[in-house]
């Protein structure tokens, strides 16, 4: 399967302390690993407010992991976070196609503009050059 | 001319809903540029970001009122579904 890339957050219960976070998080990430995954970033956001009551919360304790894989260790990694009490909510977006198109429409549009630059600047030159042959 | 426009357009927002009239008759539109400029990538954790097109009640901003184009706004409509399942953004504020 080919090569993805993911964001994984999640977030725990706020009431978690924090040598238990950080266990789960460690734990995340020798999960993924032990499933092919790589890991490219790990943030650990820590205590925010949210924008909505959940169980009853109005503050959680947020984690983002950004993952190459195959998405085996996706399933596995959800499979883990639903029964995991603490963790409240988690979201898995997988990003490299968007970010890919992004790409592109950067790259095209950088082209596109030193293509307009070079058309402009040949006549500029040109009439820059008339005056100081006279002069 | 650009302090009118926002004038409007912060009229419209504070109705939240029946955006179409103000006063009795129904208001014409015109087509209004864009006041800012979507990136590449459209990042569903950048809530600041993403708050520009989320007025006060929650609701997603009309592209209309916006002037984005229909794929920015697409994709713009996505990060801000995505970031309110992780509770970044309100469904509904009041």
């Amino acid at each position: 399967m080919a090569n993805r890339t993911y964001e994984v957050m999640y977030i725990i219960h706020p009431d978690t302390d924090g040598e238990r976070v950080e266990k789960l998080n460690e734990a995340v990430g020798k999960l993924i690993e032990k499933e092919g995954g790589e890991i490219v970033r790990m943030d650990d956001i820590g205590l925010r407010e949210l924008a909505y009551p959940i169980q009853k919360k109005t503050e959680g304790h947020y984690v983002l992991f950004e993952i190459n894989g195959t998405g085996q260790e996706i399933l596995e990694l959800e499979r883990r976070m639903r029964v995991n009490d603490m963790i409240m909510r988690y979201v898995t977006v997988r990003v490299d196609e968007e970010r890919k198109t992004a790409e592109k429409r950067r790259t095209k549009r950088e082209t596109r503009a030193t293509k307009r630059a070079s058309f402009r600047q040949a006549p500029a030159e040109a009439t820059e050059e008339a005056p100081s042959a006279e002069a | 001319m650009a302090d009118q426009e926002l004038e409007v357009l912060n009229d419209r927002v504070d109705l939240g809903v029946g955006e179409d009239v103000i006063g009795d008759r129904p208001r014409r539109y015109q087509r209004r540029r864009p006041r800012q400029v979507i990136p590449d990538y459209v990042d569903w954790k950048d809530v600041d970001f993403l708050r520009q097109f989320v007025p006060e009640r929650g609701k997603i901003m009309p592209r209309r009122i916006s002037g984005i184009s229909a794929r920015d706004q697409r994709r713009l409509a996505k990060a801000i579904k995505r970031a309110r399942s992780m509770a970044l953004l309100p469904f509904v504020a009041d």
